[in-house]
């Protein structure tokens, strides 16, 4: 029998039963907003991830610290105790020449003042390498040297924020600029005097960032990047370095190196230290997961409750399957006597099935449409991300749930005996 | 054309034995004949026109048709005999009452692939018996086959439909179709060309 045939017998039962169809079209429906959500999600984490990792790097590793609020026995506050040092750092770069970074940073947050401008900044201190890191681009004045390096001196960087080359749609980014940006941009400070913390610094240099297309920053919010002031570390370490701790930034070059640099550094870093440091050694990739662990969660909650709603209506598809069969044995009897194959009525029951789906599918992709339009409209930016496969992989699902739930109805059907179902009444 | 040889059928009954059906029949057809079949209820005439048609498998001897042994068809070889060989007529009209009367007389195209987009809307409800039945012979004869089985055709009509039909039948039977027709009104049965009567499960008399 021809498809275009079953597409028309098909789409008579669903018109003639339309409490029943409608019913059925519902509860698909459902599940296929469910679905087009959680794949917009799905789309816009994987696609924040990769554009962080592409911008940083696929190779970066970060070690850090796990502080003292992290630590529950007395043996793990003892080993609090011992810090990741500069010397660390430096061994680090001794050991592993062939890294591209190893980048040691500082973080603190002092008061910034300049006249009478006075603001909260967070300070890094950094060495030559932390430029390596690939998202600054432009400098005006010098960048730290290792001159600055050995003699502790009291020289500053300052960052400024980049805007937009072009403001991508899907992004709703508020254009605001704190005080210290707003008193930066106004007032030149290159080679000026400025008091950071405590202690008078000469602004060596103006780094402006890259645009925010380009900015890791845009698409995932990762700590420490913040600092908009860099120092010497060694200054740093001396002025203000009292508590802070010493994290650094590693480049292996590429992804597949992570996992082998992770734990040769861990080792020797343990080695410097008799096995008694706390230490937190991630690649960015497993960091950026952690990030998005929230919103995986919420992703995985959306992703059950569509495959719970489209099961619900696969079983409403099977009833209706069911129902439909019973009420139509005599008429299966009558195609199988003039020359029906079972194939043909299997084919003809999955068709109608796979039709109630895919109009029930149609539906949900105008429900979820709406209710996509309405949060993107109210700037939930995961939102904005809804590419045109989307529509199309949920109203497969929805034809496929229709097609598995009415096999075995549609095998039932198709094993009926021809004289027993022309006899029926 | 067809052969039949010893041909039994028994049903399966819960607990009992079975109910034989057929005990053993022997018969045959020449292609271009017109065969009426009478007996009285439960004599096996319905089961062996089952069986003729490939409908039913029977339960022992031997069926040939046009030379092969129907026996050793499958499932999908018995349908397609249905579809290019046998074309059924049934007491009750059988017709799908969603579907327009040409719809009805098209089903059978369309297994075979051949549908055309026509549209005749009458509803077979609306058609008066005689009308249906007419619907019901141009749907067995949509593929052309070369049996013809009617059981009990004229079995809802009244007598004048009733003989229309069977003279139908009989012009279908001149231009060289075979027909077995199942029947208790022994005037029609004298319309055909051939007489069988059965009792019982066996042929009492040819």
């Amino acid at each position: 029998m021809r498809i275009s045939e079953s597409l028309r017998t098909g789409a008579f039962e669903i018109f003639h039963h339309k409490v029943r169809s409608f019913l059925t079209f519902f509860s698909i429906a459902i599940g296929v907003v469910s679905i087009m959500y959680s794949l917009t999600m799905i789309y816009s984490m994987n696609f924040r991830t990769k554009k962080a990792l592409d911008i940083l790097g696929h190779g970066r590793i970060k070690i850090g610290q796990r502080g003292y609020s992290q630590t529950s026995t007395s043996m793990e506050k003892k080993e609090v105790n011992d810090r990741i040092t500069l010397e660390d750092a430096q061994a680090l770069r001794a050991n592993f020449p062939e890294l591209p970074l190893v980048s040691p940073i500082m973080v603190n947050g002092v008061t910034f003042s300049h006249g009478y401008f006075r603001h909260w900044v967070s300070v890094a201190g950094i060495t030559t390498e932390w430029k390596k890191r690939g998202w600054i681009y432009k400098v005006k004045g010098r960048f730290i040297n290792q001159y600055d390096l050995d003699n502790y001196d009291r020289v500053c960087l300052l960052i400024q924020d980049g805007g937009w080359f072009k403001k991508p749609q899907w992004m709703k980014y508020y254009d605001w600029m704190d005080g210290f940006q707003k008193y930066i941009k106004h007032h030149d400070l290159l080679n000026k005097t400025v008091q950071v913390g405590d202690n008078l610094y000469t602004v060596v240099g103006i780094l402006e960032s890259p645009p925010l297309e380009k900015n890791p920053k845009t698409f995932l919010d990762l700590e420490g990047w913040e600092s908009k002031v860099l120092i010497p570390i060694t200054t740093f370490h001396r002025l203000m370095g009292g508590g802070a701790n010493v994290e650094i930034n590693i480049d292996t070059g590429k992804a597949s190196t992570v996992e082998f640099y992770k734990s040769g550094l861990n080792k020797a870093l343990q080695s410097r230290h008799s096995g008694q440091l706390r230490l937190e050694v991630k690649g960015f990739g497993d960091i950026i997961k952690t990030k998005m662990a929230d919103k995986r969660r919420d992703m995985y909650t959306v992703l059950i409750i569509g495959a719970i709603a489209i099961l619900a209506g696969g079983i409403g598809i099977m009833n209706v399957t069911l129902a439909t069969i019973y009420s139509r044995i005599k008429e299966i009897g009558i195609r199988r006597a003039i020359g029906a194959t079972r194939g043909d009525i299997m084919a003809q029951f999955l068709i109608e099935a796979m039709l109630l789906g895919f109009f029930g599918g149609l539906a949900g992709i105008l429900m979820s449409m709406t209710g996509i339009q309405y949060l993107a409209s109210k700037g939930d930016t995961d939102m904005m991300m809804v590419q045109w496969w989307m529509p199309l992989v949920a109203v497969l699902a929805a034809v496929f749930t229709g097609f598995l739930a009415a096999l075995y109805p549609a095998y039932q059907a198709s094993r009926l005996d021809p004289i027993e179902a022309l006899r029926y009444e | 054309m067809i052969k039949c040889v010893n041909l039994r059928k028994t049903y399966p009954l819960k607990k009992l034995q079975g109910y034989p059906a057929l005990k053993g029949l022997d018969l045959s057809i020449e292609a271009g004949e017109f065969v009426a079949v009478t007996g009285p209820s439960g004599c096996g005439k319905s089961t062996l026109l089952n069986i003729l048609g490939f409908l039913d498998d029977p339960s022992g001897g031997n069926y040939f048709f046009k030379g092969r042994d129907a026996g050793s068809f499958s499932d999908p070889e018995r349908s397609s005999m249905r579809l290019s060989e046998v074309g059924f007529i049934f007491q009750s009209f059988n017709l799908l009452p969603r579907f327009s009367a040409l719809d009805n007389v098209r089903l059978p195209m369309l297994y075979k692939g051949v549908g055309s987009g026509g549209k005749a809307e009458q509803n077979p409800l609306e058609l008066s018996g005689g009308e249906r039945q007419r619907v019901g012979i141009a749907r067995a004869l949509a593929n052309s086959p070369a049996l013809l089985l009617a059981d009990e055709p004229t079995g809802n009509l009244d007598s004048r439909n009733g003989l229309e039909i069977i003279s139908l039948l009989k012009e279908l039977n001149a231009g060289g179709l075979t027909v077995v027709m199942v029947t208790h009104d022994q005037g029609l049965a004298k319309m055909a060309s051939r007489i069988i009567k059965m009792k019982d499960g066996v042929i009492e008399s040819r």
